[in-house]
């Protein structure tokens, strides 16, 4: 096994490297992503993660360290996040982990996270922008066995007993207090990312990150990769985006056609009471 | 909208000449109407200080149609101004005089892509970056291009010899042109250049026409070198304590060996103003100015290296913080930033001046303390960014929205004054990439050598004996 140095107060955030978005292509064949030349990057809703677990140490002293499973090439995606400001990462990889639905994930980065000696709280990202199930963060507190919050959009108070957040609610926000260790996931609204620095980007190059196999880790083999998944994808197709919609031709006045609009809302009933 | 006197008296469009028109063009391609013709009557300048209507806009689709439209112009005495996507920043395709407006947006088709010679042939009215989505898979790209790239025509850059925000290391459209099919303001078709590398026999005409703003002719077609795509590149968003800091950088940069796609610059007020109108938070509060600094190349691990070393010298350097920006979305993120600088503005004040005078690289540092002086002795906000590498700056004079626009209009002559005065004791020029056109005429006569300004009116009367070749555009004749 290899060794991990500890600090007092641990936040562990899994991050997830995903194709670039920006400027992906579908095959319309297949449905599927067209992979080769896009570039890879760390989730972008995983920054959201990173930025709040940075704030939290910024305020409350202790570390930052993320910690990833995926193919080697994920080390760029854990400098990356070093270059942040994160005090370091783990890779978790191996050949036996390939094809791991949300659940078989969870399960290994839960064991990889137990080798870590566990945390004080795990920030994750919302969902990963290219498989957007947003179930590895709860399905990694169900095997941690810690409270979770989902949808955070404020961290109120935290302090070594708790922590208080907001969840975004499709009402509002919910407050919510966990005891730690707890595991949050985090929206956008919880902060503007921090750009990585050229110090930070120096030092990820410098920083060594423990590379993780299924031979470190105490796991179930039956529970590993595409044979542990028991989530099976059938078929991937696009949806075919069919809106009908009616073109209403309103000719001359505009006020005639402001009318028209409002009826048109109103007999919908999507707008009440709009006319003084 | 103003008025443009000049000596020269034109004569207007007739029924006759509309006749003439379609029978030349087809009616689909003479446009009348007070509403179809009135997008043509501004470019991106103000309307309302520089627009001036058109009496009549033809889009003719070959060069044939082109040339007859110019020999009818010749005939009738009627002035003509050419047209390409309208981005252009000083009134060069604005109809002052009325007459007839030619838009070349019918001849948008690729001729032919020619690999064997690394050139693309095109029709001057093609979107300038349709070129790059065409040869993209081949590996190859124009690099010719500036910063309004999604609308702008290959004709109109032509026309101003556009640059951008990556000609410290591409240089600007001119480099890319090597040979262009020309109706001359006698309404002859010749082509200058070639797919060539080299080419002295005789005047390099070819080049006269690029930049020369419309005024000797119009592009229909042209030959565009590509060269190879660069495969990485990413950016250093540098916070300096001052414009001056940030200035100094850029001799020290050029001079390390390492040449960037771009420096551009960004002083305070334009960081804060784009950063609150994005609502941006980056960490801009304690930073005077900023650099924004793109090295791209062909292997990913000197683009590192080069990024690396950049960084250093920055830091060496005093500078604040430098981000590095190596994915997509984060490159997008800062460059949108640069980007939006003008738009942030004109949603604090629509009335401004967009500069962009060009100084030699190490006398940038003495243009920011002119700016600020500028900007207090006449009431107004100076934001100023540009592309620093080159010495092109956008300094940008924007009106006071409590002062009156009479006020304005006095105080924004005196403040243009006073700022090309200062560009020319600094070796500089008042136009880097957006052309005189009709927004800087009326400076041009007392900020260029007599002598030079005779040889281009020479020029000019030789190659449009009746003047009606996109006139009262650089200078006047008279």
């Amino acid at each position: 096994m290899l060794a991990y140095q500890e600090k007092p107060v641990k936040i562990i955030v899994p991050i997830k490297q995903v194709p670039e978005t920006g400027n992906v292509k579908m095959d319309p064949q297949t449905g599927t992503m067209i992979r080769s030349g896009a570039a890879a990057v760390v989730n972008p809703l995983d920054l959201y993660a990173i930025e709040a677990a940075l704030r939290l140490r910024e305020r409350h002293g202790g570390s930052v360290t993320v910690v990833s499973m995926g193919p080697p090439a994920a080390i760029k995606a854990i400098r990356e996040a070093i270059a942040m400001g994160c005090d370091g990462g783990v890779l978790v990889s191996d050949r036996k982990f390939a094809g791991s639905d949300t659940w078989a994930t969870s399960y290994t980065l839960a064991a990889a996270i137990r080798w870590m000696g566990g945390s004080d709280l795990i920030v994750a990202g919302e969902r990963a922008t290219d498989g957007d199930t947003a179930q590895v963060g709860p399905g990694l507190a169900a095997w941690l066995d810690v409270p979770l919050a989902t949808y955070v959009a404020h961290i109120t108070h935290a302090s070594e007993a708790g922590i208080s957040v907001e969840r975004l609610t499709e009402e509002g926000y919910q407050q919510v207090e966990l005891a730690l260790p707890a595991l949050l996931t985090v929206v956008k609204e919880i902060a503007t990312v921090r750009l990585p620095t050229l110090r930070g980007k120096k030092r990820a190059r410098q920083t060594e990150v423990p590379l993780l196999t299924a031979a470190d880790l105490d796991l179930d083999g039956a529970r590993l990769g595409l044979k542990g998944s028991p989530t099976k994808v059938v078929k991937i197709a696009r949806p075919k985006v069919a809106r009908g919609g009616e073109r209403v031709a309103v000719n001359g006045d505009p006020a005639a056609a402001v009318d028209a609009l409002i009826a048109f809302l109103e007999q919908r009933q999507l707008v009440t009471g709009g006319r003084q | 909208m103003k008025s443009h006197t000049q000596a020269t008296v034109y004569n207007a469009v007739t029924p006759a000449v509309i006749e003439e028109l379609i029978g030349l063009l087809g009616a689909s391609n003479v446009l009348l109407e007070h509403e179809r013709i009135e997008a043509y009557a501004h470019d991106e300048t103000s309307a309302e200080e520089y627009g001036h209507m058109p009496e009549v806009v033809v889009t003719p689709v070959d060069a044939n149609q082109v040339a007859a439209v110019v020999k009818l112009a010749n005939r009738t005495g009627i002035p003509i101004t050419p047209r390409g996507a309208g981005s252009g920043l000083s009134g060069g395709a604005v109809p002052v005089f009325g007459g007839i407006l030619l838009s070349v947006e019918k001849m948008n088709r690729v001729i032919e892509i020619d690999y064997d010679n690394m050139v693309v042939v095109a029709e001057s009215g093609i979107v300038t970056n349709e070129i790059n989505a065409l040869v993209a898979e081949k590996g190859l790209f124009y690099a010719g291009y500036p910063m309004s790239l999604e609308t702008c025509f290959l004709g109109g850059n032509i026309a101003e010899n556009a640059g951008g925000g990556k000609a410290i290391k591409y240089g600007v459209t001119g480099r890319y042109i090597q040979g262009l099919e020309l109706v001359t303001p006698t309404g002859e078709i010749v082509w200058l250049g070639g797919k060539l590398a080299k080419d002295v026999s005789g005047y390099d005409l070819k080049q006269l026409v690029i930049g020369s703003e419309g005024t000797l002719g119009i592009v229909t077609k042209a030959i565009v070198r590509l060269i190879g795509l660069p495969t990485a590149r990413a950016d250093l968003l540098v916070l300096f304590e001052g414009p001056k800091e940030a200035i100094d950088m850029v001799p020290v940069i050029m001079a390390h060996g390492i040449v960037p796609t771009s420096i551009e610059f960004m002083d305070q007020l334009s960081v804060q103003t784009s950063c609150r109108y994005l609502n941006e938070s980056l960490a801009y509060q304690d930073a005077g100015a900023m650099l924004l600094i793109e090295v791209d190349g062909t292997s990913a691990e000197q683009v590192e290296a080069d990024l690396i070393a950049v960084g250093d010298l920055c830091e060496e350097h005093g500078a604040i913080e430098v981000y590095v920006a190596e994915d997509h979305n984060t490159m997008e993120r800062v460059w949108s930033v640069r980007r939006n600088i003008a738009e942030a503005f004109k949603v604090y004040s629509p009335v401004q001046s967009l500069e962009d005078i060009v100084v030699p690289i190490a006398a940038i540092p003495d243009v920011i303390p002119e700016l600020q002086r500028i900007s207090t002795a006449y009431g107004m906000q100076i934001p100023c960014y540009g592309h620093a590498g080159d010495g092109n700056l956008h300094a940008t004079l924007v009106k006071d929205p409590q002062m009156s626009m009479d006020s304005w209009r006095e105080n924004q002559d005196k403040a243009l004054r006073d700022l090309y005065a200062v560009t020319r004791r600094l070796g500089g020029k008042i136009s880097g990439e957006h052309g005189i056109g009709i927004k800087r005429k009326a400076y041009l006569g007392e900020l260029i050598d007599p002598v030079e300004l005779g040889l281009m009116r020479a020029i000019k009367r030789a190659w449009d004996p009746a003047n009606i070749m996109n006139p009262g555009k650089i200078f006047d004749l008279a």
